[in-house]
């Protein structure tokens, strides 16, 4: 699938996009934490640190590592935090 | 007295020069804790919700806290509250810095300013000794003309607050400033211009003490770590200016007066491309570990960049241009201008010339010379600036054309970055917010980005989380720290009551504060019941309950939907 990141998180990458294979959130985190070593500190094993959040597609955000993720989807990281 | 307050406030007559000492008992602290809270009572002891708000009679009240001169970072914050001359609602605005501590050491928890000076004056509180100056020189000076003059007139170490152009013009959303930062919603910079009072300038030498000074010592060391951590990485590496591309990308970014929820352009406007263009430095209020504050070069000078302004005077407009947009937020600085109001009531112009209401041809969306000549004309009240000073709902009666159906405001509050048909449980905060659409005493944009509800297609299972998110803000800004900590705590209840237990002394607990913050926020409802509040204004305009976000369907906000979220709030908070 394909992972966008806005923010701090995109910062930290130093990328704002990249095609990953995973089957659920959890992995796709996983995946991350190896291939950005900036983003583990983040990234606890499976999840994301509270202050930031994964959404699906635009539509909706997810935490739940057991979220399953097919190869069609967009998953953006980002602070949760949207405060202005 | 418990440890931690002075117990009193000082009351100041500014027609006459008179002030007194005005004891607060323990009750009335620690029921209402200090800054907004204790702003609001003392506003409802005054009588001040029947007054006009720009009558020499109408009180406004600058409330300190408890945790002002204390080592917990972030603390060092004033609340200024009055009666709003934009809502007619309550008004409670906060801002940072050195004039929070030395007001507090003043020997005072409050300042409550009323009467009107014969003429231009400067407030000058000297310690526990207070008089009046004649500030002549200063009429037209920009906040921070004023603020540099008077510390070079009274000494390095007074701390100022002084209102600019704006506010000696009466311009309903002016700004009382310290220090480059704002007292900035609601037009209290009005009310201190409508008093004559061009700025206030203060030194004292008296603290008050703290009940456990050592754990007091341990929670704050504890505290500053975790402001270094990730909970504050947004704010302190690239600000609040990143709010502009998440949002655009999820469709929530104000465009063109509402019109939209993507801007094309923002791109141009991201603080990746303002890094690329522009040197960068950041500050911090005093007593801030964070350092929210990123300074982007502008001309020889340079200019504080958050999102607020950012998207009002950017997006919302239309304009895409930084340098105009960056030049207009520090017009709005120097004139004492909230950048939301301004912004917001700019854009809505531009839609009534583009519809043919209003004949100022110049006043185009997307046009960077237009938005700075307004923004001179409603500083100086100029033109159609004269107008436009009064904010968007009166610009709205005053055109008809049921413009009001699409002026960007509640409660004549404009509404800050938050499309509400793509962050709906925000809708329900902007609905119902006791000073309008405001952000800053709702937060239910926290729950619109996480799993607790569906963002666009809101249920009534989202109220209490909004209300939480009410009650914490209530909390947090009659403590007061800063709402950019909020990520930090592990239990925002029990570590909060453990820092007032360190400070005052009481047995306070989670469960107090909890009912503290519902007591703060019934306060300012009550306030507004006294002011002539009606039902009907717990509610947002047509525009959004009529029109879906064109660039997403599913962003769509019907009129029962929203009546129904206001009822379930109105009955979860008793009322």
């Amino acid at each position: 699938m394909h992972v966008e990141f806005l923010g701090v998180p995109r910062q930290r990458a130093g990328i704002s996009q990249l095609e990953v294979h995973a089957d659920t959130l959890g992995q796709l985190l996983g995946t991350l934490a190896t291939q950005i070593p900036p983003l583990r500190e983040f990234i606890a094993v499976d999840r994301l640190h509270s202050s930031f959040i994964a959404n699906l597609n635009g539509d909706r955000f997810v935490s739940d590592p057991s979220t399953p993720l097919v190869k069609e989807d967009r998953v953006l990281i980002l602070s949760a935090d949207a405060g202005g | 007295m418990p440890f931690g307050y002075h117990g009193r406030y000082l009351r100041i007559d500014v027609s006459t020069g008179a002030s007194e000492y005005v004891p607060l008992s323990d009750t009335v602290l620690r029921q209402y804790l200090g800054g907004s809270g204790l702003g609001v009572k003392l506003l409802l002891d005054e009588g001040a919700a029947i007054m006009d708000p720009l009558a020499p009679e109408a009180p406004l009240v600058f409330a300190f806290s408890p945790l002002v001169g204390s080592p917990l970072t972030t603390s060092a914050k004033f609340a200024v509250v009055s009666k709003s001359p934009l809502t007619g609602r309550i008004n409670d605005s906060l801002a940072s810095s050195g004039f929070a501590i030395a007001g507090k050491r003043c020997g005072c928890d409050a300042i409550v300013i009323a009467g009107r000076a014969a003429e231009l004056s400067v407030l000058v509180i000297d310690d526990t000794s207070v008089r009046i100056e004649p500030a002549a020189e200063y009429r037209g000076a920009t906040c921070q003309d004023t603020e540099s003059g008077l510390k070079a007139r009274l000494g390095a170490n007074y701390r100022v607050a002084s209102i600019g152009p704006a506010g000696e013009n009466l311009v309903r959303y002016a700004t009382i400033s310290h220090d480059g930062r704002h007292a900035g919603r609601g037009g209290s910079g009005a009310v201190l211009g409508a008093k004559n009072i061009k700025a206030i300038a203060l030194r004292g030498t008296r603290r008050a003490e703290w009940a456990n000074p050592g754990e007091l010592t341990t929670i704050s060391k504890s505290l500053s770590k975790r402001s270094f951590g990730p909970a504050t990485a947004k704010y302190r590496e690239l600000g609040t200016a990143t709010n502009l591309l998440t949002f655009n990308r999820f469709g929530a970014l104000p465009t063109r007066n509402f019109q939209s929820g993507t801007f094309d352009e923002a791109a141009s406007l991201s603080h990746e491309q303002l890094s690329t263009t522009r040197s960068k430095t950041r500050e911090s209020c005093v007593s801030c570990t964070i350092g929210c504050e990123h300074i982007y070069s502008l001309g020889s000078g340079g200019v504080r960049v958050e999102y607020e302004s950012l998207f009002a005077l950017g997006s919302l407009c239309g304009v895409s241009d930084p340098e105009a947009v960056l030049r207009a937020s520090k017009r709005c600085d120097e004139l004492g201008l909230d950048t939301i109001s301004t912004g917001g009531t700019i854009a809505f112009a531009m839609e009534c010339v583009e519809r043919g209401w209003i004949d100022e041809p110049w006043l185009t969306f997307g046009s960077g010379d237009a938005l700075l000549r307004a923004i001179d004309s409603i500083g100086s009240r100029r033109g159609i600036g004269d107008l436009l000073a009064e904010g968007s709902r009166r610009v709205a009666h005053a055109i008809g054309h049921n413009s009001i159906a699409f002026a960007p405001q509640v409660k004549g509050l404009e509404i800050p970055g938050y499309e509400p048909r793509a962050l709906q449980t925000m809708a329900l905060g902007f609905a119902v917010g006791a000073r309008g659409a405001d952000h800053n005493r709702s937060g239910a944009y926290e729950v619109d980005f996480s799993d607790k509800v569906d963002r666009r297609n809101l249920t009534l299972d989202a109220v209490r989380h909004a209300i939480d998110t009410e009650d914490k803000a209530a909390l947090m800004d009659s403590m007061i720290i800063c709402k950019f900590l909020r990520g930090v705590f592990n239990d925002f209840h029990d570590e909060t009551a453990e820092m007032l237990r360190s400070i005052t002394g009481w047995d306070v607990t989670a469960d107090e504060l909890r009912e503290t913050a519902k007591r703060i926020v019934s306060a300012k409802r009550q306030f507004n019941l006294l002011a002539g509040w009606t039902p009907a204004e717990d509610t947002l305009p047509d525009r959004f309950l009529n029109t879906p976000l064109p660039n997403d369907p599913e962003a769509s906000l019907s009129r029962e939907l929203l009546n129904s979220l206001v009822a379930e709030y109105h009955r979860q908070r008793g009322w």
